[in-house]
């Protein structure tokens, strides 16, 4: 696999405020990368420095080898970035836009791509109304055809679903995972959690302007040594207090479901115990560590600086 | 390369287009106010010449009503262009997109030039109804009001990115462009004004360009031809090295 992009060194600062310190960073070809941090980690001054949004004030960047300041030209056309913002251009139908913004890239008669697009976005039926009569999600799904519109190597999507809803969701992340099928880098920054939890291969943890972490979604998650056990009974669980007194857990409401927070380690000491109670069980689930456990632990979210 | 024809042409195109879907407003609107003009002082001085030029008032007129309504038009297109896309947030495509700096300067120029030139043409054939239409050199006429509507539109460029409101580029337009334009000597000539005006005039750039496509009109005028070509001229080559260097600045539109 090739360098999509590589960011050595990194810095940006607005006044005393360290937005971005020296960052690292390589992206494969053809990988679905996700960028995470709580507000103000980053995310959003590093795509803009990617973009050409937002100056640098050290450091290098290269887009498929190319440097984002000399080779300019070629690097846009390589990147499809969906700003976070929702913006529009009033002036110009849904189709007319498109076609203005194939033009930008220097294409030409780019009708079969755009048709593609407003096929793949379902806005077909809205080409040839301006943006002020979209709707919010609409609105979204032009900007993302704006940014693909010119078929970049990498897409990257700041924050593309927020406030967007589910059936939308859902439907682009389908059209973004074959896009990445397709061979297309995706770099995704997002609040879902979630989300990057299902579709990224790897991650960066940002917080307060520095990579934190970088590594496949599996190596993040399994790097939080936790197991949550729920276990229903057949019968009202009474008593249990006595017999698991070493272990802490949580008795639901109606006090037939318990919930056990353990160590990998001490996963069959558990079950061993609670075989030992000879109660009836009607349902069993382990569960493992989520992406929100490693994010919460690596940017302190849920710590004592909060 | 420094234009790429397509990215280049497409900005032009969107310039225009722009305008173009709101012509009344843009291109028919600005004529009333000079048609007014016209026919005011068409009327009320129809039998007036002007001292030292000894021709009917409404001939000295027309070329700097002409000149008035290209440098009003080939601002506001570029400021209001520029400003509507930093408020619309669409600014970003500017910058996302690969055009270089010469680029944005001349797409947005060219896009103010042409609305310019198109309020200009227009006023013109409206003016032939009151004084016949005579233009003593057509091309010099034609070649100063294209440089004239490219300084313009490049101080539009200015005024829509240093603005970070709407208001802000009426402060341009209202201070600075009105006055001037007023003061230039549209209406009268400067060789006529008492004592320090006619001086004080001389460092009014309008006045140059005025004064210059009034010669192309009528042939004759305040100053030599030459030197008011030579300030016009060199105000456009200044004007467009500085835009090119907001654009490649990324002049409060990079943070």
């Amino acid at each position: 696999m090739s360098t999509a992009i590589k960011i050595r060194g990194i810095n940006k600062s607005y006044g005393n405020l360290q937005a971005l310190d020296d960052i690292n960073l390589e992206i494969e070809k053809g990988e679905f990368f996700g960028l995470l941090g709580p507000n103000g980690a980053g995310k959003s001054t590093l795509i803009g420095i990617l973009g050409g949004l937002v100056h640098k004030d050290s450091g290098k960047i290269t887009v498929l080898g190319n440097d984002i300041i000399s080779d300019y030209r070629e690097t846009k056309k390589s990147l499809g970035i969906v700003p976070q913002e929702i913006t529009f251009d009033p002036y110009f139908t849904v189709r007319e836009t498109l076609d203005m913004y194939s033009g930008y890239f220097g294409i030409k008669n780019n009708t079969d791509k755009i048709n593609e697009l407003l096929e793949a976005l379902s806005l077909t039926d809205k080409a040839e109304i301006g943006p002020r009569q979209l709707s919010g999600g609409m609105k979204r799904r032009l900007l993302i055809a704006k940014a693909l519109v010119h078929d970049p190597e990498i897409i990257v999507l700041d924050e593309p679903t927020a406030g967007v809803d589910v059936e939308l969701r859902n439907s682009l992340w389908e059209y973004v995972i074959q896009l990445n099928k397709e061979g297309k880098t995706i770099i995704l920054t997002t609040h879902y959690l979630e989300e990057a939890e299902a579709l990224c291969d790897r991650i960066a943890i940002m917080n307060k302007g520095k990579i934190v972490k970088v590594d496949s979604k599996e190596n993040l998650i399994n790097s939080i040594d936790k197991k949550i056990i729920k276990l229903k009974f057949a019968d009202l669980a009474h008593g249990l207090e006595e017999e698991l007194i070493e272990i802490d857990f949580k008795l639901n409401d109606d006090q037939r479901q318990i919930e056990i927070e353990t160590a990998k380690q001490d996963l069959d000491k558990i079950l061993r115990k609670i075989n030992d109670l000879n109660l009836d069980i009607v349902d069993i689930d382990i569960e493992s560590a989520k992406l929100e456990d490693v994010f919460i632990k690596l940017t302190n979210l849920g710590g004592d600086d909060n | 390369m420094i234009i790429n024809n397509i990215t280049f042409f497409s900005l032009v195109k969107r310039e225009v287009a722009r305008f173009s879907k709101v012509a009344i407003q843009t291109i028919f609107a600005p004529l009333i106010s000079t048609g007014l003009y016209l026919i005011i002082f068409s009327y009320s001085f129809q039998n007036r010449e002007v001292a030292g030029y000894g021709i009917p008032y409404i001939d000295f007129i027309v070329p700097g009503l002409i000149m008035m309504s290209l440098i009003q038009n080939s601002f506001a297109n570029t400021s209001s262009s520029l400003i509507g896309a930093k408020y619309n947030g669409i600014i970003i495509d500017f910058l996302l997109a690969p055009f270089s700096y010469i680029e944005l300067t001349l797409g947005f120029m060219i896009g103010g030039m042409v609305r310019g030139l198109v309020v200009g043409s227009v006023t013109y054939l409206v003016a032939t109804f009151f004084y016949g239409g005579a233009v003593a050199y057509p091309f010099l006429a034609l070649f100063y009001a294209i440089l004239v509507s490219s300084i313009f539109s490049l101080f539009g460029i200015v005024a829509g990115l240093w603005a970070e409101k709407f208001d802000h580029v009426s402060i341009f337009s209202n201070f600075f462009i009105t006055p001037l334009t007023f003061l230039s000597g549209v209406f009268y000539s400067v060789k006529g004004l008492p004592g320090i005006w006619s001086e004080v005039s001389l460092f009014n750039p309008v006045f140059y360009m005025v004064d210059a496509v009034r010669f192309a009109f009528i042939g004759q005028s305040d100053m030599a031809p030459a030197f008011s070509a030579l300030i016009i001229g060199s105000l456009a080559v200044i004007l467009l090295l500085v835009v090119t260097y907001l654009f490649k600045i990324g002049y409060k539109v990079k943070s």
